[in-house]
């Protein structure tokens, strides 16, 4: 079966809970590619990785997998396999057995299954571990061996919900490291729930953007950093800084002075808010060409710095590298690359476009506050 | 902090099983000097093989039943639905009942003059449930009885895990059946191997429900032992403490057996 997920118009409501689980979510991946399914907790990602799976029965909508409806067809029917947080390996199999499970179940002869389950076993570098009863892994042991499992029942999509969130840093790098491994020798289509910013940035190619059950934006990693949809995404997805103005001629026009936006997009004029993602601010000496701004704050992050600034009044944050001295109340020159901006609709400020309906909705939040405006 | 209960327990064990087993060798007569004798096992030899038969017969049938009917009900209960809530809360009310309140229901119900012969209306053709030659009656109340003891005990082994097994299987490509015999069948093993000892060995030791469904001749086991001690002769106790060793001699072999079988299982470890 051909590997395209396509989930149209998704809903999902729990009894005794006044807010749907899932409210009308659509999401097209394509097939072979890695999707991470990106948000805080609650915010729907594993209830539509259970859809997906058909271990939950959606309350509207429908979800294809190469462009078959997949309502009413079982789990086990469905050609996928899911790695969860807790690797649920069989407790009364041995390694290879575990591996072999989806095999044996399809009726395959038991040394077949074995055989065929010892070529996954090296494949997650677990050679010579079939005969060990799976108390005796480690976390990341059990959690290679469920990758194998999952992938020995060749799924033509593999759902991974927060698979390596209970690992620690060292062994999660490595197990990021054997997901791109296994995905350059199975090219699975992948559908991965995680809270990690930073693992789906490493994992995946897209992300879909979760919040209050609704997908917030579903684009490419890069653009999710440099071109939030939403306010709310740009928050989501870590960004620190959000400078009112408004946008003329191609340009943001704030305290900070006039700001060139990139010129790849086409911004629509009006009131807009300036999103600068904070990796990319360049924080140099006073005399340099660029922002003046004033130091108010310093904050460790391991190998970076946070720098609070106060240019022209408006509060900016940066992170920039150890390495340099710099004190609170030091005067700098910032410099702010162009392709690290991007605006959005101020969603308090939507509601005054003259040109609102012909302007592209950005947010989902957008899209109702100006509909609701039109009528 | 398990001690107190340890001694109150080996206390009343030990010290029941070295009397019945001084006294069915002699060393605790009712009257006359202690001598060291096998005579009152030489006594029943004729009558223990076909008590032991009968016995074991009748335990196996009875741990068969509920272990199939109470695995069964868990099954039932772990899915969650209201008829699972339905088996769980008939389950809990069949707990509390004594068995002999449950002996006198079944011959209510199963007897040839009960209320099912007269819902049918056999006209005298009902078979003999009640001491009939199959013990059917006696199978059935133990089967009755301990099937809700395996169903509660099995749904608490199940709970934590089943549904979260259950459902990786499914995605690993297992259908219904396959979930069942390779997965929950398993998991359960265990916890179906302690419950099934423990309802064996009950149904082996206990006098009760034998006495009122089955039939005078054979007897079981237990019943001959009670039958023995009640006698009017008062040298006839010995008898009754050797028929009572036999029974926890083949209890004991069971609890081995079960135990033997549990250490070899990966879950138990």
């Amino acid at each position: 079966m051909n590997g395209t997920v396509t989930v149209e118009g998704l809903s999902k409501s729990f009894p005794g809970t006044s807010t749907p689980v899932l409210d009308d979510v659509n999401l097209s991946v394509e097939a072979g590619s890695c999707t991470a399914l990106l948000g805080p907790s609650g915010a729907g990602k594993s209830t539509l990785l259970r859809a997906v799976s058909g271990l939950e029965v959606p309350d509207a909508g429908r979800v294809l997998v190469g462009g078959q409806d997949m309502a009413g067809v079982k789990p086990e029917r469905r050609g996928m396999a899911m790695v969860q947080q807790r690797p649920l390996l069989f407790p009364h199999l041995n390694v290879l057995d575990n591996i072999a499970f989806a095999g044996t179940v399809r009726g395959v002869p038991k040394r077949t299954a074995r055989v065929d389950a010892a070529e996954f076993l090296d494949l997650v570098q677990l050679e010579g571990f079939g005969r060990r009863q799976v108390t005796a892994l480690s976390g990341g042991q059990a959690q290679r061996v469920a990758i194998a499992r999952a992938l020995a029942a060749r799924p033509s999509v593999l759902l991974l919900d927060e698979p390596f969130s209970a690992l620690d840093p060292e062994l999660r790098s490595a197990m990021h490291a054997l997901l791109a491994e296994l995905r350059r020798r199975l090219n699975p289509t992948i559908l991965m729930v995680t809270h990690d910013r930073s693992e789906a940035a490493v994992v995946a190619e897209n992300i879909a953007l979760f919040s209050g059950g609704r997908i917030l934006q579903h684009s490419s990693v890069e653009l999710m950093y440099s071109r939030p949809a939403s306010l709310e995404a740009s928050r989501l997805m870590g960004g620190a800084n959000e400078i009112p103005g408004t946008v003329c001629n191609g340009s943001h026009h704030s305290a900070l002075g006039v700001l060139p936006l990139p010129c790849d997009t086409a911004w629509p004029t009006g009131p807009g808010i300036l999103l600068a993602r904070q990796e990319s601010i360049e924080v140099s000496a006073a005399d340099g060409a660029g922002l003046q701004a004033t130091i108010s704050g310093l904050q460790g992050m391991g190998p970076r710095r946070l720098v609070t600034l106060d240019a022209a009044g408006v509060v900016l944050r940066a992170e920039v590298p150890w390495g340099r001295g710099l004190a609170v109340g030091e005067n700098v020159t910032m410099h702010i690359p162009t392709s690290a901006l991007a605006v959005v609709d101020d969603s308090d400020t939507a509601h005054l476009y003259a040109d609102a309906d012909e302007r592209p909705s950005l947010t989902s939040r957008g899209r109702a506050a100006l509909t609701g405006v039109g009528h | 902090m398990a001690a107190p209960a340890v001694l109150v327990a080996t206390f009343v064990v030990g010290g029941g099983m070295a009397t019945s087993l001084a006294q069915s060798l002699g060393l605790f007569p009712l009257v006359g000097p202690p001598s060291l004798t096998v005579a009152a096992y030489a006594a029943q030899a004729s009558e223990l093989p076909a008590g032991i038969g009968l016995s074991l017969a009748i335990a196996a049938a009875s741990t068969l039943v509920a272990c199939l009917v109470g695995f069964t009900a868990a099954l039932v209960i772990v899915q969650g639905r209201w008829c699972g809530k339905l088996v769980a809360a008939l389950g809990t009310l069949t707990i509390p009942v004594p068995h002999i309140i449950g002996a006198a229901s079944m011959s209510l119900l199963l007897a040839d003059s009960g209320l099912l012969a007269r819902l049918f209306n056999t006209g005298g053709g009902w078979p003999e449930l009640v001491g009939g030659p199959w013990w059917i009656a006696v199978v059935a109340e133990y089967g009755w009885k301990e099937s809700a003891f395996v169903a509660l005990v099995v749904t608490g082994t199940l709970a934590t895990r089943a549904v979260s097994y259950d459902e990786t299987a499914a995605l690993l490509g297992a259908g219904r059946l396959r979930r069942l015999r390779h997965v929950l069948i398993p998991l359960s093993m265990p916890a179906l191997a302690v419950c099934a000892t423990i309802v064996f060995v009950y149904s082996l030791g206990s006098y009760e429900v034998a006495w009122l469904l089955g039939r005078a001749y054979p007897e079981p086991l237990p019943v001959m032992a009670l039958q023995l001690f009640n006698s009017a002769t008062l040298t006839a106790r010995p008898e009754a403490a050797a028929v009572a060793m036999v029974t926890t001699t083949l209890s004991f072999g069971a609890v081995a057996a079960a135990f033997a079988y549990l250490r070899r299982s990966t879950l138990w470890r």
